[in-house]
């Protein structure tokens, strides 16, 4: 894997420099050749290559492709207009990408995932530092509560906030001061649907202040409108979600919700609250399971709550008789973008005519489409799919290691650790795990999309999101 | 408590609003045309009701309509129809009231000029209504084909006016099968109607009983039904049959056509066919009580009959002007004044109205 890449990528480069001066034309005669000449090379080699197939695909393009996750791949940029070295990239390479990650998900792994505060930008507020560390532990879990977490933190951020002597704050603050904050949240956890809008919108606030106004006041308004934001968009949308759902629960229903919704939570305990008898069935899986702090949480209110893995989700929606889902987002196609699983269950639910109600704050929608769960997802770090106690039960098999794995270890060999079990997964080349996060519903498994605006078919998503992004 | 305020505040002794009988004016209107429809009629009668009324406000405006809308509601058995119009117009009031200057009354905002506009405008928008339905004729006759045989039932007057249409155009030629019930309620004097209106425009027209449904499909191009609202996710609400016709026609793949004017989309989402805001007994499960003591041949047949008697005409009464609901995936298009929608679009055209 690692080889073929590299002595790839270097025939386009090298003769580059040289021909420079060409016509736009001729240069784009000889690309069509080098491609002809790269796609002949790769038949003659097909199985190495499968993994650099769209890394030459966008060296062919000539604009560089919007998606940043393609960024790790250094092929690219240099293939176009390039006045890099090529030897330093050969060096470079085999040492990205030793393994090859993923499969089909490999676009995915952008970086690895940051677990502490080590190498993070100066600039970073403290505040930002303490959320990022929460985002990458799951201490703040759930799409909403991780937009409202950031835009308390940015209220920190703008509260400490000076504009130096030279700028504006409109200019300064959000290309300046607010992307190393956003970057470094990044780093800790891919931004969530909800988090890219906020962010937006806040910049949006920022530039349209008016340069005249002095700093404090301005700093005051912003505070304010983050204030509003929450409560308009969150707070109040969540009430008014919550109150349409519970009048779709009716007395005797059993209701089916899978992981963990807030605003689900809220629906449930609110009808609950009014006194509707009901009862609820969860439906959890590993790793996260958070389905289990919320069926606690219900079953203290003193609901009827029944707990399912999601093996058993087939006989869960037996007993259902409706699904109420929450959303990390809804797309533009009407999809439905939530955690994985959420797919499995709605799919299982409409083959029982059983009505899926997906419950999501508009400030979720996104225009984006998605078509398939793989081009746009979250891989989290693959060693959480494993607990503590499963690492442990695997100790005992290390005899039936490969020699090449167990080499190592027996030099020393102390006591078996748990952390080996990973090392022996990562060092295993016919093995590896992958853990996504999310996964995209067809719109035809969804009845009925409740928003602040009222109850919608899925396909009106796209109205609402024009809607709440215009006014 | 509401019905005090308004007199309350009234000091000079008018007449309070609430004497003013929505009900009968609505039942009135209704028998005077009949063409009109029931969410028509409601607005017209809520027109009327701020006609009669002295309101000098907007929120006593607002709030007499609330008031009349829900005594409406309440007098008839069936309101999901009704409450398309009575929505409507309140919605149409809401906006036009909060924006007073939009309607070119100059500086000085004159209420009694505001109304006066709500009360023409009011008119206009009947006036409208009643026209739609030629307009829907004229956009749904292009559906039916040289030699199509159409299915339909119920007595929808614009599915009558659409097929009278397509009949009047003289190079056309179909067959219409139409489902009756064999009871005696308007819905099928209307059909009955409807039926010998089309003979007479020498159109060939087979009835059928409702059980006869899924025999005559082979023989189908096309199904038309009319609609009594057209709900938020694009299905309809529609007389009782039409949802097995939708399922029938579905599942041999024909063609599944609603007409319904826009008037009578309603904010509404059901997700089942028991989640409609109305108390129907379609479903009436019972047991025999009888004493067992004698148990001959004869006298169980009686039994049996006076039974099947007492269902007829009990579940007869409730299943005439009960109604069912059609989910939008059995549906091909729905046919309106202002054109042909797929039923997703309705909830876009819900939320036009509404935000």
């Amino acid at each position: 894997m690692s080889d073929p890449p590299a002595s790839e990528a270097a025939p386009p480069a090298v003769p580059a420099p040289a021909e420079k001066k060409i016509s736009p034309a001729e240069l784009k005669k000889q690309k069509a050749a080098e491609k002809q000449a790269r796609r002949a090379q790769q038949k003659a080699e097909p199985p190495a290559h499968q993994q650099q197939g769209p890394a030459t695909k966008q060296k062919d393009s000539k604009q560089p492709p919007k998606d940043d996750r393609s960024r790790p791949l250094p092929v690219r940029r240099r293939a176009s207009q390039s006045n890099v070295p090529v030897p330093k990239d050969v060096k470079k390479e085999p040492k990205k990408e030793v393994k090859q990650v993923g499969l089909f998900f490999s676009h995915l792994y952008s970086q690895p995932r940051q677990h502490s505060v080590v190498g993070a930008s100066k600039d970073v507020h403290p505040a930002i530092l303490a959320l990022g560390l929460q985002y990458s532990s799951y201490v703040i879990c759930g799409s909403t509560a991780r937009m409202v977490a950031m835009l308390l933190a940015f209220k920190a951020v703008i509260e400490s906030y000076q504009t130096p002597v030279g700028t504006s704050l409109a200019r300064h603050l959000t290309s300046h001061h607010l992307s190393p904050q956003i970057d470094f949240l990044r780093s800790c956890r891919p931004l969530s649907i909800s988090m890219g809008n906020a962010i937006r919108w806040l910049k949006d606030i920022i530039i349209k202040i008016d340069p005249s106004t002095p700093e404090a006041e301005a700093k005051r308004e912003m505070l304010e409108e983050i204030d509003n934001f929450i409560r308009d968009r969150v707070t109040a949308a969540g009430q008014l979600i919550s109150g349409y759902a519970v009048k779709k629960i009716e007395a005797g229903d059993v209701i089916l919700t899978y992981g963990s919704s807030s605003i689900v939570e809220q629906s449930i305990l609110r009808a609950h609250r009014e006194g509707i008898p009901f009862s609820v069935i969860v439906v959890d899986s590993k790793p996260l399971f958070e389905g289990k702090q919320l069926s606690r949480k219900l079953a203290n209110h003193g609901l009827k709550v029944r707990y399912y893995l999601i093996t058993g989700a087939s006989h869960a929606v037996k007993d259902a008789t409706k699904v109420f889902l929450g959303a990390h987002a809804m797309m533009s196609n009407g999809r439905l973008y939530s955690r994985v699983g959420a797919a499995l269950v709605s799919m299982l639910a409409s083959s029982q005519s059983l009505p899926v109600i997906v419950l999501c704050e508009s400030v979720k929608f996104t225009e984006r489409v998605a078509l398939d769960s793989i081009v746009g997802n979250e891989v989290a770090p693959a060693e959480e799919l494993l607990s503590e106690s499963e690492r442990e039960a695997l100790l005992p098999l290390k005899p039936l290691l490969p020699q090449s794995l167990r080499k190592g270890d027996e030099v020393e060999d102390t006591k078996p650790e748990t952390g080996d079990v990973l090392k022996w997964i990562e060092g295993s080349e016919n093995l590896q795990m992958l853990q996504v996060l999310y996964d995209v519903t067809p719109a035809e498994y969804i009845d009925m999309v409740i928003t602040e605006y009222g109850s919608l078919p899925p396909s009106s998503v796209p109205v609402v999101h024009r809607l709440s992004t215009n006014t | 408590m509401d019905l005090e305020t308004p007199t309350a505040e009234n000091p000079h002794g008018s007449p309070a609003p609430p004497a003013f009988d929505i009900v009968s004016t609505y039942r009135t209107i209704l028998e005077s045309d009949p063409d009109l429809t029931m969410p028509v009629a409601a607005i017209e009668a809520l027109v009327e009701a701020i006609a009669h009324s002295t309101v000098s406000t907007v929120a006593e405006t607002l709030d007499l309509l609330e008031r009349h809308t829900a005594v409406l509601k309440k007098s008839i058995p069936n309101p999901i129809s009704l409450s398309a119009g009575t929505d409507l117009f309140q919605r149409y009031l809401v906006t036009t009231l909060n924006r007073p200057a939009s309607l070119n009354l100059g500086p000085d905002d004159d209420f009694r000029a505001i109304r006066n506009h709500l009360l023409s405008n009011g008119r206009l928008f009947v006036e409208r209504a009643k026209a739609s339905r030629e307009k829907i004729a004229s956009f749904g006759k292009h559906f039916i084909r040289d030699g199509a045989t159409v299915l339909t039932n119920g007595g929808s007057r614009v599915v009558g006016a659409l097929l009278r249409r397509a009949a009047e155009s003289s190079h056309m030629r179909f067959r219409v099968i139409y489902v009756l019930s064999p009871s005696t309620s308007t819905d099928s004097r209307e059909g009955h109607q409807i039926v010998a209106d089309l003979r007479s425009h020498n159109v060939p027209v087979a009835t059928i009983p409702d059980s006869a449904v899924a025999y005559s499909l082979g023989k189908v191009d096309m199904v038309i039904v009319g609609a009594e609202g057209v709900v938020e996710n694009g299905g309809i609400i529609s007389r009782m049959g039409t949802y097995q016709m939708g399922l029938l026609a579905k599942s041999k793949g024909k063609p599944f056509y609603v007409v319904a004017e826009s008037h009578k989309f309603v904010r509404l989402y059901p997700l089942s066919q028991f989640d409609l805001p109305i108390e129907q007994k379609v479903l009436d499960f019972t047991v025999s009580v009888v004493d067992k003591g004698v148990s001959s041949e004869p006298n169980d047949e009686g039994i049996a009959d006076m039974n099947a008697e007492e269902v007829r005409k009990c579940s007869g009464n409730t299943a005439q002007d009960s109604v069912d609901f059609t989910p939008p995936d059995l549906i091909s298009g729905i046919i309106t004044e202002s054109g042909v929608l797929t039923p997703s679009a309705v909830s876009e055209e819900l939320i036009k109205i509404w935000f």
